[in-house]
């Protein structure tokens, strides 16, 4: 937000004194190690943009230095309709003027137009929800706004800044004169309401908050099923305000929607119709994303008037240590080094770790590093889940005055809880997402001095992948925020939800199927009765509707964070018996098998019984160097194909060897569809905690799990398969490493969670045994492809589907050049974790043949030019 | 049958069409929404004739007297009006201070379900009141059709403003929230909101909650053991709301009738309990049975303020009880207390006394005890050997570890005193004046 102050001297001084210290930490540490042509040239004295501002060099260590310039600040006036007495609050906080694009969010928020804002960390995006909010609620007492935040810690972090305008309102109000004095005092109450609010305060905040601030969950759970106790609020509900509105992908999002159609008919019921103010973090589709979440059209504002400092970005791959393996240096350690440059030269930092364990690895080498004398103040603390309240507030509030030196999270962090503003902020490995990676970016930003942001890759294939390519993630566009609000498992729910909350009319309409078709079934469960309209002769007179005839309370049944809330309970054993974790019931085979190691902050345990029929896994403190990895078989059967895609007409013509006559074939091509899925969780690998190495497996029998979902699919065709100048086992390998490739990228390309998607071959050998990462040796009849070729399925993760696979059919030729990419520029010889897969898994030509199979499939596909070679893969940086 | 129905049954767990019984109906969802199955005009001519009642203001209601001379029990119907008629001016101290004052409306709600919220709906509201004759009258409304609410809350409103205060059983935590709900959804004014509530729930628990004999505090196990009164057929609660469904469905009343008896059953116990609760209340320990109900008044009296009776019960409730009961104990103890209040501790201590010599003094009250007689001791009667014992047998007694650590404390502090008074035979010194 522009102040009124201007910097002082001695702020000048610290600021030149930090930008000297950044230079001098970014000199060390990409400066030495840069072997550009003009390294000779540079003088000791450059001012770094020179030395930095280079060309990608994807071999090197720091594959990529990118200056991304200070934009100063573009300010607008306050809008001239903007309560008088706000503004007079707002510039008695320093607040003079408004950056240009919370002045356009606020002129849409009061001309009741819903907006979605799109801007930076600490751009004052808060301004533009509140700024409308309070002023709707000025000029008329009794207005109401509800706050939606993905956490419970975001509200408490939004209640103080809210309470103490409202405070400054009420008193500076007071003193209003032109103003009718009964509407001047108004006494905003500003509430948290969420599962941590005492029963006995829950009556006082639904007859007092003009400011709700929840969370999705206890809106579908908590307050919509009881809107009738809370008239008031849905009477008088001018604002409906979605913070972090990127959060909400996937199954979360698509619930959310349904969460929202249910808040906006009982608004309908209220007669009211809330203006939806989002905020979002910078992703390829914010206004689709809102549009999609709340089924209404949106003003975009993404054009930041906030000033920015000068900040570098730069991408750091550990040096190979062993060629043959593709082992590079560990990425915490050299996260550690680098994060140490900064250190010692006095700035402030914040270091993103992928996992808590990582962040309690690198807080423990920090401190082992920088913490002063004993019982000193603690100038490195760590941040994650599972800390209690008292001791995060303790360490936001030590950043932001500076006393904590250097903060090491998991993503907790990322989303938006003020901890001020840093110097640095170095990522530990690639957090998954363009989006993440710009927000946890975003988090070192001052708006006068220079920052730095730095991305240290682990061997993973999509760290791989992007610190190779840095214009992958500097010049792409951000993922897209996908969801399916009418999964039918999801929407049938909801369905419920609503038919409890209020009766559905004959001729209602919600989401895309047909409601009416399913409340018939839902009659027929007994769940719903219809009564009334002409066709009712014993209430003609009535408006038809269907009303909920059922004892249960359905919103208890349904969790907005997993398709089903079926789910398996974690009871630990070693003492007395407690319960320590849940795990949702699709993933519980994986994660909970017998003699699996369960990890509780930092804490491992061995599973060891798993009651499937009672969905219970008993567990027992262990002290152990390894963790587990399931290994499962899945099997897909295609029960409906929506869409399929254009392969080549005919391929035999690029038959290699010349030897075998050119010959029609069937189109390869990319499927989109249902599928039935079944896996078998079969076995479980042990693998070495930091080193990596597989130390033991074991055989598991577990009962198979089935669901039905959609998936992307493509076909390799038996004549291609034919064609490639490999024995079958290596063919097979070729298949297997394309799709652990694929799968690495598809993740990428769809901006989701490993979980999210799932992966599986079929077309090899009779009855489609299944494939896993040790099949070889458990199908070795396997090799021999199905005359109707070998099929590789990418498929949502969740019963019903989630979204996923529709555009990652639309991204085919997209997915298959990423995928060329990610094997043609590795630097490995035979296959490694960040292509193919780890060498042991498949044979020594796995790599070769994942590519030939590529070739084959996308030489001469039209609009992929640049992904022929690895000498075009190369993509020009800016 | 559309492919979305069968992905959808497979969903929700609908066997796939055609092996439901509705497989011989050939348009299954839309006809059988006319199909003739006991679907009548409305609203006089829908058959609902065995549940006796009429149509009033759009809602059906059923109205039925229990006379004088018939029995609840032990007592008739009669001496029950009279006790409660006796007894109004004590109804305040059962109700917790709440200015319950006649008439006195019974209510109790059948419900769709237990879970509140929007959707679980109360479908019948029974209201019951004795009349000037002595007679018990009871008027359900029933809701017949889900879309008839509106005018059934409206009616029941009537009858409840007529209310000098409302009585249920477990009504403040369960029916008055509920009910407020169905008036908040229909934006009507609830008007219980402004009326004294006597819950019989709570002073229930107090007199007759009997660890051994009833596990639960239901109103038909208190009925039973309380008044004597036994219910032949009733219909077990939790097939109430299936019941109602079951009718609204087909349109058969004749599930519903078992639920109106049952419900007209619990209002009439509710106006049992009220007036031996009421009765107690007034004529204090000479009405209780037995030592338990002896104590129980003890605690009502405390709780209204009333503390010379409470003092008497609790005394009572010591003398009637035998030594070995848990009884003695707790009347011994909240007598103790309250003498300690009113600084009467020379009483207070033949309490506590008395509790260290009852023989099934639990060992955390014979600590309590102790404790306090070893204070009595050091501080007012300057007995310090004998203040030195009870600390002793409070470190004997003692349950937890920082307890022990207090009971140290002192006990090393009297020793400390006792070397003094050995010493010098002085006067009892400032700090003990301080330490009073």
């Amino acid at each position: 937000m522009p102040h009124a102050s201007a910097p002082t001297t001695t702020g000048l001084t610290a600021r030149s004194r930090r930008d000297g210290a950044l230079d001098a930490a970014l000199e060390r540490l990409a400066g030495g190690r840069v072997s550009v042509p003009d390294e000779e040239t540079r003088s000791l004295n450059a001012r770094p943009p020179d030395v930095l501002d280079r060309p990608d060099t994807p071999d090197l260590h720091v594959t990529a230095v990118r200056r991304l310039p200070a934009v100063p600040a573009q300010c607008a006036p306050f809008p001239a309709s903007l309560d008088p007495r706000l503004r007079r609050v707002l510039e008695s906080r320093g607040i003079t003027q408004l950056y240009t694009h919370q002045a356009e969010a606020i002129e849409h928020a009061l001309a009741r137009r819903n907006v979605v804002v799109v801007t930076p960390t600490a751009s004052g995006k808060t301004l533009c929800y509140n700024a409308p909010v309070l002023h709707a609620i000025l000029q008329d007492p009794s207005a109401r706004a509800l706050y939606l935040f993905p956490t419970k810690a975001l509200a408490q972090d939004q209640l103080a800044e809210l309470h103490a305008m409202c405070e400054t309102l009420a008193r500076t109000g007071s003193g209003d004169e032109e103003r009718d004095p009964s509407s001047t005092s108004p006494g905003i109450g500003v509430f948290t309401y969420d599962g941590d609010t005492p029963q006995d305060a829950r009556r006082t905040i639904r007859g007092r908050a003009h400011l709700v601030l929840s969370n999705p969950d206890m809106l579908h759970s908590g307050i919509l099923p009881h809107h009738p106790r809370w008239a008031k609020l849905f009477e008088n509900l001018r604002y409906v305000i979605i913070d972090e509105l990127h959060a909400y992908r996937g199954v979360f999002g698509s619930h959310l929607c349904n969460v929202l159609r249910r808040l906006r008919r009982i608004c309908r019921h209220y007669g009211s119709n809330p203006v939806f103010l989002c905020s979002s973090a910078t992703i390829a589709n914010p206004k689709e994303l809102a549009e999609r979440l709340t089924e209404e059209s949106f003003e975009l504002v993404n054009r930041s008037g906030a000033p920015s400092g000068e900040k570098f970005f730069v991408f750091v791959n550990p040096p190979v240590v062993n060629q043959q393996l593709g082992i590079r240096r560990s990425y915490l350690g050299e996260t550690r080094r680098i994060a140490a440059e900064f250190l010692k030269r006095n700035l402030q930092l914040i270091v993103f770790a992928q996992s808590r364990l990582a962040t309690e690895i690198l807080t423990t080498y920090l401190k082992e590093d920088f913490e002063g004398v004993p019982g000193g103040p603690e100038r490195i603390r760590g941040y994650r889940g599972g800390y209690l309240p008292n001791r995060r507030r303790e360490i936001e509030k030590g950043m932001r005055d500076g006393a904590v030196r250097a903060v090491v999270s998991t993503n907790a962090l990322e989303l938006g809880i003020d901890i001020g503003a840093l110097d640095v902020s170095v990522m530990a490995g690639y957090p998954g997402t363009i989006a993440a990676t710009w927000q946890r970016a975003g988090r070192a930003g001052r708006r006068a001095s220079r920052s730095a942001a730095v991305m240290v890759a682990s061997s993973a294939p999509l760290d791989q992948f992007v610190v190779r390519n840095p214009s992958y993630f500097f010049d792409a566009s951000p993922e897209r925020a996908l969801i399916d609000p009418d999964n039918l498992h999801i929407l049938v729910d909801h369905i419920k939800c609503a038919a409890f909350e209020l009766p559905f009319t004959t001729t209602e309409a919600y989401g895309r199927h047909d409601v009416q078709e399913i409340l018939s079934l839902l009659e027929e469960q007994g769940l719903v009765h219809r009564a009334g309209g002409v066709a009712d002769l014993d209430a003609p007179e009535v408006e038809a509707q269907w009303t909920w005839t059922n004892e249960s309370y359905p919103a208890d049944a349904v969790s907005l964070r997993s398709v089903s809330s079926d789910n398996f309970v974690v009871v630990d054993v070693t003492d007395e018996t407690r319960v320590i974790g849940e795990t949702d019931f699709t993933s519980g085979p994986a994660t909970l098998h017998p003699k699996a190691i369960y990890i509780v902050e930092g804490k491992l345990y061995q599973v060891e019984k798993l009651d499937v029929e009672g969905r219970k896994a008993f567990v027992r403190a262990i002290d152990c160097d390894y963790y587990t990895t399931a290994i499962t078989y899945t099997r897909v059967t295609i029960l409906d194909t929506f869409a399929q895609g254009r392969g080549r007409e005919r391929f035999a013509v690029f038959a290699i060897d010349g030897s075998q006559n050119p010959q029609t074939a069937p189109d390869p091509a990319s499927f989109h569809g249902e599928v039935h899925v079944v896996s078998r969780v079969v076995g479980f690998k042990k693998i070495k905690f930091y080193t990596n190495e597989n130390v033991g497996s074991g055989e598991l029998d577990l009962p198979e799990q089935q669901m039905h979902t959609t998936a992307y699919w493509l076909t390799v065709p038996a004549a291609v398969m034919a064609q490639l100048p490999f024995a079958a086992d290596d063919r097979r390998d070729g298949i297997v490493g394309l799709s652990f490739a694929m799968r690495q990228v598809a993740q990428l390309l769809l901006m989701c969670d490993a979980h999210d998607i799932g992966i599986s071959i079929s077309g090899f050998g009779i009855g489609d045994s299944g494939f896993g990462p040790n099949a070889r040796q458990s199908n070795p009849e396997s090799p021999i492809p199905h005359p109707d070729g070998v099929q590789i399925f990418v498929y949502d993760n969740y019963p019903g589907g989630i979204g996923f696979s529709e555009p990652l059919f639309r991204m085919h030729d997209e997915l298959l050049a990423a995928t060329r990419r990610l094997i043609v520029e590795c630097e490995c010889a035979n296959g490694c974790p960040g292509c193919v897969g780890p060498a042991g898994n498949t044979g020594p030509l796995a790599k070769m043949a994942a590519l030939r199979i590529l070739d084959l499939l996308t030489d001469d596909t039209p609009g992929l030019s640049a992904a022929h070679g690895p000498v075009d893969a190369e993509v020009q940086p800016l | 049958m559309t492919m979305l129905s069968d992905r959808i049954r497979g969903i929700i767990g609908v066997p796939p069409h055609g092996t439901t019984a509705r497989a011989d109906s050939p348009i299954p969802t839309s006809d059988s929404r006319i199909a003739p199955e006991s679907r009548i005009p409305h609203p006089e001519s829908r058959d609902l004739s065995c549940l006796s009642g009429t149509w009033r203001g759009g809602c059906f209601v059923v109205e039925r007297r229990y006379e004088r001379t018939d029995r609840c029990g032990h007592d008739t119907v009669g001496t029950l009006a009279d006790r409660l008629a006796e007894a109004v001016d004590e109804a305040p101290i059962i109700a917790g201070g709440a200015p319950a004052r006649p008439p006195f409306i019974f209510f109790d709600l059948e419900t769709t379900g237990l879970s509140g919220g929007a959707g679980t709906y109360a479908f019948l509201v029974g209201c019951a009141w004795f009349d000037e004759g002595g007679a018990f009258a009871t008027r359900q409304f029933v809701l017949t059709r889900l879309p008839d609410e509106r005018s059934l809350l409206a009616a029941v409103a009537v009858d409840l403003a007529r209310a000098g205060a409302l009585v249920s059983f477990n009504g403040k935590s369960f029916d008055a929230p509920l009910l407020e709900t169905r008036y908040l959804y229909h934006r009507l004014p609830w008007i219980g909101a402004g009326l004294p509530h006597l819950d019989v729930l709570h002073p229930a628990r107090r007199f007759w909650r009997d660890d051994e004999s009833m596990a639960s505090c239901s109103l038909v196990a208190l009925e039973r053991q309380v008044l004597g009164a036994r219910r032949r057929g009733d219909v077990p609660g939790i097939e109430i709301p299936a019941r109602y469904f079951q009718f609204i469905r087909s349109g058969d009343a004749g599930p519903l009738a078992p639920v109106l008896e049952h419900n007209r059953l619990d209002l009439l116990s509710l106006a049992g309990l009220t007036a031996r609760l009421l009765r107690l209340a007034r004529l204090g320990p000479a009405a209780a049975s037995d030592a338990r109900e002896t104590l129980a008044l003890g605690r009502v009296y405390a709780r209204a303020g009333l503390d010379a009776r409470a003092r008497d019960a609790f005394r009572q409730a010591a003398d009637r009880s035998s030594a070995h009961s848990r009884i003695r104990i707790d009347a011994l103890r909240a007598l103790a207390l309250a003498w300690r209040r009113l600084r009467q501790h020379e009483q207070a201590a033949s309490c506590w006394r008395a509790l260290i010599d009852a023989p099934a003094c639990p060992r955390a009250i014979a600590h309590e005890a102790t404790c306090a007689l070893a204070i009595h001791h050091e501080h007012r009667m300057r007995d310090l050997a004998a203040a030195r014992v009870f600390a002793l047998r409070s470190l004997e007694s003692g349950v937890r570890p920082a307890s022990h650590a207090a009971v140290r404390h002192r006990l090393a502090r009297i020793q400390r005193k006792l070397e003094q008074v050995s010493t010098a035979d002085a006067q009892p010194s400032l700090t003990d004046a301080l330490n009073n």
